[in-house]
């Protein structure tokens, strides 16, 4: 038979064909390159070990029979690279029925991985093959070469708006933001035009990317726009539009879209992306709260035919009625069929529990808390709901579900419904039989609810006024002898011991103390016992009243129980926390207290060395590190602080809630370029956080965990609340401003880059409607600085029946208005800034009356002047007579000097205002007014004081040399930017020649010049006694400075009762004695190695780092008015 | 006296006293992120009277077939929750979640060869170390591949160890 050839190849094509196709529908070939992180948002379960792959949509799309366009969507997913092919098989078992499991679609988020095909070997409509050496190029990083590459393609291929695209994408790597900007424009134009049968999504993703990028995420959208009006019904465009919208936080455009998307495939999940789309304009946007029922209608619909099929669909139901207050019919709902998708028994029961207390059914509710116990006896939430629900008692009653934070107060100002005292009785001893049945059951089990439960139960009945101290104390001795040992017990119980009156707390230290000596149980809980005892002693406040001595024989005391039990340790790994090693953060506590009340700078020294042994001996404790990076911030060690600090590895999300330790200490020092990497490393986690926190709401709504929609949303929104992020974005322009400061050019180009201030003067206006949140975790900061603005070994030592943390509460209130204010404040300094220069400079072109705009920026200043004297706390024209009366000794110095930095501020500006002014400034018409004369006065008079007061830092902690920081490089650098702008504009070279002309302007040119070169001279006379006091700091000799500190802790000049020095005895005892057999070899090499006289030198000279960084600042400057002298 | 409940996000506003220990890393927020919108049931927190963050553990689950299976991918706890079992309840829970909902064959872990109190307590909560991948740890440490099988895989297969061992490059889901 002769060979059909034709026939053959036909069968060949045919075989072919449906060879691709079935791996087409059933796989989907993804091509990850190694090492890069890939992200695959699927349905299935593809996913690196180590990381995530990133790709950024593969989903499944449906064919309805309602539109058998949508056929057109089943678009062959070829993803790949030259390193690796993977072939990846979806997972049958995550997938939910009603999905044909044999559509997909993959859209990548870097188009390397995209689908390169949308038809066969076709990438944008070229060939697969012309594109890839692009593609090679740009993963390369060949960037030049890549752009070469996609030139070529473009000649041969001029309406592709796909290579369009990738030019643009290539460009916006390299960095040529605005080039890539206009290609990709052009691109989209192209998009528009040409009339395809279809619209490529590879192009459009690509286009998508590098809009985003470019920050143009409106152009992206309107790309999707453009392609859903051109193919209606195609839901792979309106997925992409969808998730545009939510890229832009358009909730209402997200809800239409949705809806029509459930309209043509009729999905569960498309109806629940517009329902989440619902709740998100009434929690994050401005709907109203009507729009919940018309959700709520929405899925009743659709359970009526359809019923339900996801977990997650249930509980957005269940929490949409729960926020419409229709808890029966939530409770409807969930004991009905729909219950069985919440396959954890106990998490339903929780739910179950909630909505019944909150419908009121107290009885109904506990039962369920009982059920829920009785599964999980250790819960102690939902203990507290079920005493709370018994006792009808507010504060303990569950919360709204999804709200974050589910406080259960423990305060005593409770709301209790008035119960009977039968009623109350009988519900009480029913939770005691509950809590002694659970007690039984859990044998000899180490759970701690039951007993803690007990507790809680005689707290409640003393609040109710038929408690007895006896039994409570009775019980947390039990309590202490079964569970003292563990660290977190005196946190566990400390609310319990805040209702105890103060002579039951000293009796309950007394007896807890004897059951330590009479139990019999190992070495290591008899430690952890004593650290628990001395942890209560430091809770209940017992320490603050004891005489100095005491206070010193328990710091002694202590140390010596650490070295002592350094044996326990010596078989444990170096990465494990060694026993005892609170001791010596206690030790600290009790120093610094003993500081703050004697002012003997040895215990302070004492506290320093007792962590920095601690650190020797364990390098990775960090409550050693906060609160050595604390001491040696409060004695003008910055340097040494910043490098504990780097020591903790603060990064991400850590950034937010722990910086707070360093950086408003970092703000007002002088080591300018280390607050710069601080706020850089910190706004660019924040800034990176908010690009890409939409592309996970979006894989929230992908992966169909609905409620972590409206969570990631309402945390993006918290952090771009954030009060530390707003103050980083101000202060790091400031700082920005203060090291450009140097060259008006520089520092006007900064000023360029922040639109002349003016953007930040809208932050001013807008905070107080944007309500700041202030994330900081402030519980780990030391006892005597519980907030940032705060500490206490700044003031005079005032005897506490507590530990100051116990006003933490209020203490943080204070704060946070400070803070908003604080901001409010600095937002109008580089609009101040700016101003300034401008008036200095037409002052001296003498041109103020005449040019409008010059005008204008004169009545601006003073509108802005008049905001700022809100801050000083006076009115305008208050303030300024202030000033000026101080200024010429009529007043002293001192009624300024609360916010001296400020006061000095709006005395520069108010100069410059002056120049450029006719305007009088003093109500009833004295010509009084704020000159050179008069600033430089005022500015000559802080310096000096400041000097006077200075004293050397090493016997000194905390003196104040950050105020001496802030005038030099706020007013005295503001005030030499203005002299900078009336020199350059004096200058009569080309075009700045002055235009006023005129013998009046001649003559009061000539005066306004005398006074500039007396005010050269004066700041330059300024800066170089600050400069003078700093090299006389600098060049002391370190040995000395050395020797004042350790003689300070010397004991021989101490008396026998108290005075520094003992602890560090005992430290030194410890090296000259520690045994390798004892505490093995890594301990004992650890301690020789401590020397009290390294720690001491360590710190004088970090102290003299931040002197020499603050000298160099201030020979910059004298240098500049050098150069200004000579030019005028 | 220790409420666990699914992670959410302000609950990595609260976590710094258990992130600030050397050994736990903190991820970047897309890492969270991702691992809360997929896997929500794998990402617990744990928390003491006064709502103080105990600890938490992060996971997936992942695999085809027969190696379907959980991963523990962080578990962590406060220094001052040591020594009271909470990672055992902790990864307990995974793997109940593991076993009865997702229907895997195994758990499975990535730890440091070097970390012995780890491995160790991994060995008291029954797992075994199934293969040992060298240089996972950036190139420098070996990584043990440890295994617990679940009720479905009831012949146990899937922690029979590996007789040598593995290059990440070897490895599954790389």
């Amino acid at each position: 038979m002769p060979f059909d050839f034709l026939l053959f190849w036909k069968l060949l094509h045919f075989f072919w064909l449906i060879v691709s196709a079935s791996r087409l529908l059933f796989n989907i070939v993804a091509v990850l390159k190694k090492g890069e992180d890939i992200r695959i948002l699927d349905d299935a379960n593809f996913y690196t070990k180590t990381g995530i792959l990133q790709i950024e949509q593969i989903f499944p799309i449906v064919q309805s029979p309602k539109s058998p366009n949508s056929k057109q969507s089943l678009t062959p997913v070829c993803v790949y690279s030259r390193f690796q092919l993977r072939y990846l098989s979806f997972n049958k078992e995550r997938l939910p029925p009603s999905y044909p499991r044999s559509r997909f679609l993959a859209v990548a988020k870097n188009p390397r991985y995209s689908i390169m095909a949308s038809k066969f070997g076709m990438a944008g409509g070229i060939p697969e093959r012309r594109v890839r050496p692009v593609w090679d190029a740009i993963d390369s990083r060949q960037f030049k070469n890549a752009l070469k590459l996609s030139t070529t393609l473009l000649s041969k291929y001029p309406n592709s708006s796909y290579a369009l695209a990738l030019k643009a994408l290539i460009l916006e790597r390299m960095g040529k933001l605005e080039e890539a900007l206009s290609v990709c424009i052009n691109a989209k134009d192209l998009l528009y035009k040409n009339d395809l049968i279809l619209i490529d999504d590879l192009t459009l993703s690509t286009l998508q990317i590098v809009f985003q990028r470019l920050d143009h995420l409106d152009m992206a959208t309107s790309c999707y726009e453009y392609a859903c009006g051109k193919f209606p019904n195609n839901l792979e465009l309106m997925m992409g539009l969808f998730n545009c919208y939510v890229r832009e936080y358009s909730f209402v455009k997200q809800q239409q879209i949705a809806i029509k998307m459930y309209k043509i495939a009729g999905e569960e999940r498309f109806l629940l992306w517009a329902v989440c789309s619902i709740q998100l304009q009434v929690f994050c946007g401005n709907g109203g709260e009507k729009l919940l029922q018309l959700a709520e209608g929405l899925l009743k619909k659709h359970i009526a035919s359809h019923s339900l099929h996801e977990p997650e669909a249930l509980s957005v139901y269940i929490s949409l009625l729960e926020q419409q207050a229709k808890y029966g019919d939530a409770t409807e709902v969930l004991s009905g069929n729909l219950g069985s998708l919440i396959m954890i028994e106990v998490d339903k029961l929780r739910i179950q529990g909630r909505l019944l207390a909150r419908a009121g059914d107290y009885g109904g509710a506990a039962d369920i808390f009982q059920k829920v116990l009785t599964l999980c006896p250790d819960d102690w939430e939902c203990f507290l709901h079920y005493l709370g629900c018994l006792l009808e008692d507010d504060c303990s009653l569950p919360m709204v579900a999804n709200s974050p934070l589910i406080q259960v107060s423990t305060s005593m100002d409770c709301q209790h419904r008035h119960l009977t005292d039968d009623v109350f009785d009988s519900r009480i001893s029913r939770a005691s039989e509950f809590v002694e049945k659970l007690k039984s059951e859990a044998g000899s089990d180490s759970i701690r609810n039951p007993d803690l439960a007990n507790l809680e139960i005689e707290r409640r009945k003393i609040i109710f006024g038929k408690g007895n101290y006896d039994k409570l104390m009775e019980d947390l001795i039990l309590f202490f002898t079964r569970f003292g040992h563990l660290a977190c017990f005196s946190a566990d119980v400390a609310v319990f011991l805040q209702i105890l009156p103060d002579d039951r707390k000293k009796q309950l230290l007394e007896k807890l103390a004897k059951s330590i000596d009479s139990s019999s149980t190992s070495s290591k809980n008899v430690l952890g016992q004593h650290l628990t005892l001395f942890k209560i002693r430091e809770l209940i406040g017992d320490m603050f009243p004891l005489p100095e001595g005491d206070l010193v024989g328990f710091a002694v005391q202590m140390t010596e129980m650490y070295c002592e039990n350094l044996p326990l340790s010596k078989d444990l790994d170096v990465q494990e926390s060694m026993y005892g090693e609170e001791f010596l953060s206690m030790t600290c506590n009790i120093l610094v207290q003993l500081f703050w009340r004697t002012k003997h700078i040895g215990y302070l020294l004492e506290a320093i060395m007792v962590l920095e042994l601690g650190l020797t001996v364990r390098r990775y404790v960090w409550q050693y590190k906060i609160l050595l990076l604390h001491l040696y911030s409060y004695w003008n060690a910055l340097p040494l602080a910043y490098e504990r600090y780097k020591s903790l590895d603060v990064k991400n999300i850590l950034l937010e809630t722990v910086s707070h330790h360093i950086l408003p200490q970092m703000l007002t020092s002088p080591l300018l370029v280390d607050i710069s990497d601080l706020l850089k490393g910190y706004s660019r986690f924040m800034d990176e956080h908010f690009k890409e926190s939409a592309d996970l709401t979006f894989l929230a709504y992908r992966h169909r965990n609905y409620s972590k929609v409206i969570e990631f949303v309402q945390f993006k929104e918290r952090l771009q609340r954030s009060s530390q992020y707003l103050t980083a974005k101000v202060e790091g322009s400031i700082l920005n401003l203060k090291r450009n400061a140097n060259s008006i050019e520089e520092a006007e180009s900064v000023l360029e880059s922040l639109n002349f201030g003016s953007d930040f003067l809208d932050v001013s206006n807008e905070i107080q409607s944007k309500k700041l949140t202030f994330n900081e975790d402030l519980q780990l900061r030391p006892w005597w600085t519980p907030t940032y603005d705060k500490n206490y070994l700044s003031g005079p030592y005032e005897s506490m029946s507590k530990y100051p943390r116990e006003n933490l509460r209020n203490d943080v209130k204070q704060t946070e208005s400070k803070v908003t204010r604080t901001i409010e404040k600095r937002s109008l300094l580089p609009r101040l800034i700016y101003l300034s220069i401008q008036c200095a400079s037409s002052s001296v072109k003498g041109n103020s009356v005449i040019n409008g705009i010059d005008s204008k920026h004169s009545s601006e200043l003073k509108s802005l002047l008049e905001s700022y004297s809100k801050y000083l706390q006076l009115p305008f024209h208050d303030a300024v007579e202030l000033l000026i009366s101080v200024s010429n000794g009529q007043k002293p110095l001192e009624v300024l000097t609360s916010n001296l930095i400020d006061w000095m501020n709006f005395a520069v500006f108010l100069n410059a205002w002056n120049l450029n002014s006719t305007e009088s400034n003093n109500s009833d018409g004295n010509t009084f007014r704020m000159n050179w004369e008069l600033v430089c006065s005022l500015l000559e008079q802080s310096v000096s004081s400041k000097i006077k007061t200075a004293k050397p830092l090493g016997s000194s902690p905390g003196i104040d040399v950050s105020i001496l920081v802030q005038l030099v490089t706020e007013p005295l650098t503001w005030h030499g930017l203005i002299i900078q702008s009336c020199v350059r504009s004096s200058l009569p070279s080309g075009k700045k020649k002055k235009k006023g002309g005129g013998g009046h302007s001649d003559q009061s040119n000539t005066q306004l010049s005398n006074s500039i070169k007396n005010s050269i001279l004066s700041l330059h006379k300024m800066i170089d006694e600050v400069t003078k006091w700093l090299k006389e700091q600098i060049e002391k000799p370190v040995d000395g400075d050395v020797d004042i500190l350790l003689s300070s802790i010397n004991c021989e000049q101490n008396n026998d009762v108290g005075g520094p020095g003992k602890v560090v005895k005992i430290l030194e005892r410890l090296v000259s004695s520690v045994d390798d057999v004892e505490v093995g070899d890594r301990i004992c090499q650890a301690v020789k190695s401590w020397k009290a006289v390294d720690v001491a030198r360590k710190m004088v000279t970090a102290q003299g780092t931040a002197l020499t960084e603050f000298c160099n600042v201030c020979e910059s400057k004298m240098k500049v008015l050098q150069g200004l002298k000579l030019q005028i | 006296m220790t409420t666990i409940r699914r992670f959410c996000c302000d609950d990595l506003l609260r976590f710094s006293s258990v992130n600030l220990d050397h050994l736990t890393e903190t991820f970047n927020m897309s890492f969270y992120m991702t691992y809360l919108a997929r896997w929500p049931d794998y990402f617990h927190v744990a928390e003491a009277p006064g709502n103080r963050v105990m600890g938490y553990i992060m996971g997936k689950v992942e695999g085809q077939g027969e190696s379907w299976h959980g991963h523990v991918t962080a578990v962590t706890v406060a220094p001052e929750f040591r020594r009271q079992q909470l990672a055992k309840k902790l990864m307990n829970l995974l793997e109940d979640i593991s076993d009865k909902i997702d229907k895997a064959y195994f758990v499975d872990l990535f730890v440091r060869a070097s970390n012995t109190p780890a491995i160790k307590m991994y060995e008291k909560l029954e797992y075994v170390i199934y293969r040992r991948v060298l240089r996972y740890y950036s190139g420098e440490e070996d990584g043990l591949d440890m295994r617990k099988a679940l009720s479905r895989d009831v012949e146990r297969k899937s922690i029979i160890p590996l007789k040598r061992p593995v290059t990440p490059d070897e490895l599954e889901y790389d």
